[in-house]
This record gives C-alpha cells, structure tokens and sequence, in this order.
C-alpha cells in the first residue's frame, strides 16, 4: 500500500491491521516515535494525522492510505512544530526524554486547532504520561506558545 | 378407633409405597438410547475426523479442557448457586474417564444426562441442547472421544455442594420437565440450509445456554424458534449475551448474513468484535465451523423476528460535532481514554476496534457487559492461529466506579445511543466479582 509520511511516499507491504507504528519503526526506520505501552494509553506513539493526534499503536495502517501523516523527524518543517520545539529547548523539558516526541506531537496538535489555549484546555489535551514527571515543565512551554511569550 | 385409624394409614401407605417406587425407578431409570443393541464400535479413521468436528461445534474443550493440562482431562470450576461443580474427565482412561462407556452410555451422558448406573449429570452439562444431536453426530464423536483422545489418568474433582442438596435423583424431575428427549426432527417447511442452522443453532452449538433467558428452575425458557425468548438476550457470569434474534438495537437487526458469517469465522465484523465469553467461544469453536455450517447458522438467525416492544426505538446515528459536550461528565474521559480507539465520533476503526455508536453494549437495557470490558478489558482474540493486534486495556487501576459510571453514561447517550445511565454501585459490585482479562492467548487444544 502507498502512504504518504512526512511529505515523501512510501511503499509498503504490511498486513492492513498492522498498527502504523510498526510500520513507521520498523519498516521504516523512523524511529523517533516511541513504543510505550501498545493500548493507547501513554501516548509515547503519538503522530499527527492529518494535523490531529493520534496514538500509532492503535491506528491499523490500512486506516491512514490517503492520508498526511507527519511524525517527529518531520516536526520543525511544520511551523506549530517548529515552535513547539523551540518551546522545548526553551524551558529545557526533557529528562529522559523517551515521551517527549509524543508529547511535541501532542502540543502541536492543541496548538494548530487551539492557536491560544486557556489553562483548562491545555490540562484537557495534554494527557500523554511521563514517568520522569516533567509535567510542570510541559505546561510552562504550551503555556508559554499559548500566550505567545515563547517571543519575548 | 385405633383399629380404623390403622386401617387407614394401611390404605394410605399403599399408593404412598406405590408412587415412592414410581417415583424410585423414573429417576435410576435408564434412558432409552438408539444404541441399545450396537455392536462394539468400529473407528473408522473418517468418522473419528467427523467426531473432532462435532466437537468443535459442540465447544467440548469450553469446560472439559484447561489451558496447559491434558485435552478433555475435566478440571473447570463451574459456580453453580448451590456451590462450585467441576467438568469430568471425558478422555478415554478407563478409571478417570469414560474409557468404559459403551455407545449407549456415551449417548445416555450426552443427550441425555445420565451416566452410567443411572447418576443424573447436573445440566451445566449442556445436554437439553445436545439432546438434538442427530444419531450420526453422537456415533461420530464417540468415536472421537474413544480414539482420537489421548487417556488421562487425571481424578476428578468433587462438587462442594452439601447434603442434602447434592442429591442427583432431583435432577431427573427437572429433566422430564426441561429438557426434550428426542434429536432434532427437521421442518419440511424451511429449505435444508435453514434446518442446518436450526439443528446447529439448538444443538450442537448450544446457543441458547447464554443467550436464551432462564426462568427459576435455571431452565432455558425456550429451546426452539418456537419460543418467543428463544435467544433473546440474558444475563449470564457478568455479561449480558445479547439478542441473537432481528432486534435492531440489542440483536442481529442490522447485520447481513454475510456479516454474521465474518463474525463467527474471524471474531470481527464493521458492528463489533468478539469479547467476554464469546471470546472463548470464538477462540475454541466457531472459527473452526465451516463456511457452509457458518453459512446455514446466518441464514438461521436472521429468520428470528425481533421484538420491538423489548427492544425499542431503533438506534440511528446522531452525529456530534467534536468537542459539543466538552463538560458532560465522562466526557473528558471518554476523549482521553477511549477516543484513540473508538474515536471522537464513535465510530471505531472497524473491522479491528468496534463502533460504541450503535454498540450492543451501550443500547442494551443490561449494563453489565459495557461495565465489565471497561473493568477487565478483553481476552485475546485468536483467529487462525494469530492474536489480535488490538486489545480493550482493563481500567480497573486506572478509573475509579464513579469515572467508568460517568464514561459509560457518556458513551450510551451520545451517537444515538439511547441505553440507561450506569450506576457508580453496579460498576463496584462487578469490581468485586470478576477479575481482569488475561493478556496471553488462550486456545484449547483437542489433541
């Protein structure tokens, strides 16, 4: 099947339940995006579709044909993308940094849907678990990019 | 006085004595069988590949396997409300087993319930069903057990139901009223597709012991199309197994026959995917059925009619734009925990994550079955040797009653859905009696 990831098109020969996480690790070597916890719970497999999140581990891949997907290499060539990290590097966020790729994912989501976000909607949407707890850390640079202050 | 009131008992204790032996001899008594008089069986290697086919329909390995142990070696606690029974040794060892039933014990235990020296079996043993096996398949599958089983010199378990209530002979009383004595005689009225459904739907595949309503004997309240709660819906070990009839909203009303067939064949279909006992169900049974036998069952099914009174307004889609109820309670939930999978929409991403629009689950009056697989998660659907590569996490850690009681309201009443509110104390109660769904596949082996 043909899927368009990060712009580019890639054939690929997988069965159409294979979760597309698998197909963008190991067939194809994008390896930024994370496996956690296989039932969409962590949120470390985070990509966008079509600009809105959605956790790879339980997107079978046969879903996606026809569709944008954008993952983390690709990130900074998104322009939400491209501050969000910004953001990241700003506030120094990660520690082990395993989540965080999710983690971008999702405040780039909130973001290009939510250009300014209130504190309720930013705890609403970023639900992705980090067991280094960096949570303070992610809410200080969403809220940063929310209010625009990343600039100042 | 003495005299006459001695003259009295006297006569009284006649009939008294006479029905006492009566009544003595109908339960020890022996059930006719088709075999009486059968030669020693001959085991044709083709009859013994029919019998292992027969018990796929039949689901023999649900109770008289375990995961791990010896094939049909017995072992499975059954909870029964007089206490816990267990299934029997049913290889071929001559102790444990029944290594020494003739064809006419063999026929006596399954369509009858009655093993040998006249002991009643309690009817977990799903003989009311079995007893429309045809006289072939029964020939067919002892010949199975008998030669294509391995002996296993396993004990079995004793019940731990107390005197007086273990008494068996009661059992045969039941029996005369419950449970039918004769195979399954086809109706000239239907084509032969149909009456091989029937005759697998009431028989072999014993449908009906979870989906068919029970009165207060534990009785099925119909054993045939017959009956109007034939297959309808019920409630059973903390599922609700819902309508197998054409009730649009907790039956087969919106499938096709060909849908109902990928059901039965892969375990998922665009309406829904296996779970809870169905998933043993699947796993063990229906998935080995052939495409004809899957086939005639569809065809079967879907000449039950609903009952729309019991069932309902029909469900119809009601799109919600994302995000319309952000602050019903359940909602924030049901978009963190449950949305990747099943969607902002409902919708699912079938045929692998089921729709909750216009789910069983969340239209049936019974709430059990969305409480438990939201506590418990699912059990692995195996379909031809593969695992499922999507599987309902158990919440149980993770959501507290009032969180899943919110979510489940939330999920019945959005999409069209039109199911009751869930209660915070009827999610504590299942909490207590089920456990979470193993995640390792389970499939019982025959041989």
């Amino acid at each position: 099947m043909e899927l368009r990831i990060n712009q580019k098109t890639y054939q690929v020969d997988a069965d159409a339940d294979t979760p597309l996480l698998w197909v963008i690790r190991d067939d194809l070597g994008l390896t930024g995006t994370k496996y956690g916890c296989g039932l969409a719970q962590c949120g470390a497999c985070s990509v966008l579709v079509d600009g809105n999140v959605v956790r790879a581990c339980v997107t079978p891949v046969a879903g996606v044909v026809g569709r944008e997907v954008t993952t983390i290499e690709a990130i900074e060539a998104d322009e939400v993308g491209k501050r969000v990290v910004s953001a990241w590097v700003e506030h120094q966020v990660a520690q082990c940094g395993y989540c965080q790729s999710g983690q971008v994912m999702a405040a780039t989501a909130l973001l290009k849907h939510t250009p300014a976000p209130t504190v309720e909607q930013i705890d609403a949407a970023m639900v992705n678990l980090c067991r280094c707890g960096t949570y303070n850390a992610i809410h200080a640079a969403v809220q940063d990019l929310a209010t625009g202050k990343e600039h100042a | 006085m003495n005299n006459r009131f001695a003259r009295t008992l006297g006569w009284l204790a006649v009939p008294c004595l006479v029905a006492a032996g009566a009544l003595a001899w109908y339960v020890t008594r022996q059930p006719v069988t088709a075999f009486e008089q059968a030669p020693a069986a001959e085991f044709d290697p083709a009859l013994v590949s029919r019998g292992e086919y027969v018990a796929r329909l039949s689901d023999c390995v649900a109770c008289h396997s375990l995961p791990g142990k010896a094939p049909f070696a017995g072992g499975l606690e059954m909870a029964t409300p007089l206490g816990n029974i267990h299934a029997t040794n049913v290889t071929p060892d001559p102790t444990h087993g029944i290594g020494r039933y003739s064809l006419a014990d063999f026929d006596r235990a399954v369509r009858h319930g009655v093993a040998p020296g006249g002991r009643r079996l309690y009817p977990a043993m799903p003989y009311p069903s079995y007893a429309k096996l045809s006289d072939d398949d029964v020939r067919s599958l002892y010949a199975f057990f008998m030669k294509g089983v391995q002996p296993a010199n396993q004990a079995n378990l004793p019940s731990d139901i107390p005197w007086p209530l273990n008494m068996r002979w009661p059992i045969a009383l039941w029996n005369g009223l419950f449970a039918p004595n004769t195979p399954y005689a086809a109706k000239p009225a239907q084509d032969a597709l149909w009456n091989r459904g029937a005759y697998i739907v009431q028989g072999p595949g014993h449908c009906g012991s979870c989906h068919t309503p029970r009165g207060l004997a534990f009785n099925e309240k119909a054993l045939d199309e017959a009956g109007k709660p034939f297959l309808a819906g019920a409630l059973l070990d903390g599922w609700y197994a819902p309508s197998l009839r054409q009730d649009p909203n907790t039956g087969l009303g919106r499938w096709s026959e060909a849908q109902l067939v990928q059901f039965l064949k892969t375990g998922r279909n665009q309406h829904a995917v296996v779970y809870g006992s169905m998933t043993e169900a699947f796993n063990n049974s229906t998935q080995f059925m052939s495409d004809d036998d899957l086939a005639a069952i569809a065809r079967y099914l879907k000449s039950l009619p609903g009952d729309p009174q019991r069932d309902g307004a029909p469900w119809a889609y009601q799109a919600v734009a994302a995000n319309a109820r952000p602050d019903a309670p359940g909602a924030h939930t049901y978009a963190t925990r449950c949305a990747s999978c099943h969607g902002l929409d409902g919708k699912g991403q079938p045929d692998w994550m089921p729709p909750l629009a216009g789910a069983t689950s969340a239209l049936a009056t019974e709430t059990a079955s969305a409480i438990n697989i939201t506590l418990n998660g699912a059990q692995r659907v195996v379909a031809a040797g593969v695992p499922d590569a999507y599987r309902m996490p158990a919440f149980r850690e993770q959501l507290s009653d009032q969180d899943i009681a919110e979510v489940l309201t939330y999920v019945r009443s959005t999409w069209g859905n039109h199911g009751s509110a869930v209660e915070a104390k009827d999610v504590g109660k299942l909490r207590e009696h089920t456990d979470p769904a193993s995640s390792t596949p389970i499939i019982l082996q025959m041989r």
